[in-house]
């Protein structure tokens, strides 16, 4: 709890380190609330525009001495911004009371620690990569989401269909050898 | 899954997303076309794409919340 509170007060004094470093640890645990919006709702955009509100208001957010506060905020920021979204395709009445169903069978949300397992097997498996699948993962991975996918392509010399397809291989490869070594990434396991 | 269809759900799995014209960060225009069980396969592809990007970046930031940062920081 003295760890959360510190964190809360380097970002509302504007650290944008701190902020990212609550982000990295809130990510998965606020994206998997999104679930039930993912065939109704760009979810990615959904979250990049959350955390960014998110950070905005952080400077007037009141801690309410329960743990995870700003996590919890957070989700319902997300929520707000999922249905303002969702809103604008004019959805029926039936896809909304199924949404709402789903959002209140929801469970509490906690921040998820790294593990140091997984990332000496990621570090391990990368190096394994073929060299073009290799190659495109490193542009996504350098990139961070500022450069689209025809400037990455062309950084390395490939069509962006090229560039796409060896995306995907790297991850399909990433992911096998992960699980050779025993560790399984699942979209569903939280 | 066809390999069109591949190619989009790549292209949506990307951390990379445009603001628009009112400032708000925009749907990626592949996700659009993507049907109803195709834009769940992203979802879940996307949950574990940034499992690993965060996995393999010193800071153990993920694509989205170095996007983030990187507007924030503008």
């Amino acid at each position: 709890m003295q760890d959360e509170l510190s964190l809360l007060g380097r970002i509302q004094a504007g650290d944008a380190g701190a902020f990212g470093q609550w982000a990295s640890a809130s990510e998965r645990a606020l994206r998997l609330t999104l679930r039930p919006f993912a065939a109704l709702v760009d979810t990615e955009a959904v979250l990049q525009e959350a955390l960014l509100r998110v950070w905005q208001v952080a400077p007037k957010f009141t801690h309410d001495g329960k743990p995870n506060a700003l996590l919890r905020f957070s989700v319902v920021t997300a929520r707000n911004c999922a249905v303002s979204e969702l809103r604008r395709s004019r959805p029926s009445a039936a896809q909304l009371d199924a949404l709402e169903r789903e959002l209140a069978s929801q469970a509490e949300v906690a921040p998820i620690t790294p593990d140091p397992l997984l990332r000496a097997a990621i570090l391990e498996c990368r190096a394994r990569l073929p060299p073009q699948p290799r190659q495109a993962l490193e542009q996504r991975l350098s990139s961070g989401g500022v450069d689209d996918d025809a400037t990455l392509s062309s950084r390395v010399g490939m069509t962006l269909n090229t560039f796409l397809q060896n995306v995907t291989r790297a991850r399909k490869l990433l992911r096998a050898c992960l699980e050779k070594a025993g560790i399984a990434l699942d979209g569903e396991l939280t | 899954m066809t390999r069109e269809e591949e190619l989009l759900l790549e292209q949506v799995v990307s951390a990379h997303r445009e603001r628009g014209v009112d400032g708000a960060i925009r749907s990626h225009p592949a996700w659009h076309d993507l049907s109803d069980d195709l834009r769940r396969e992203a979802f879940d592809e996307t949950l574990r794409s940034r499992q690993l990007e965060a996995a393999a970046d010193p800071e153990n930031q993920s694509g989205t919340v170095h996007a983030v940062l990187a507007r924030l920081r503008r």
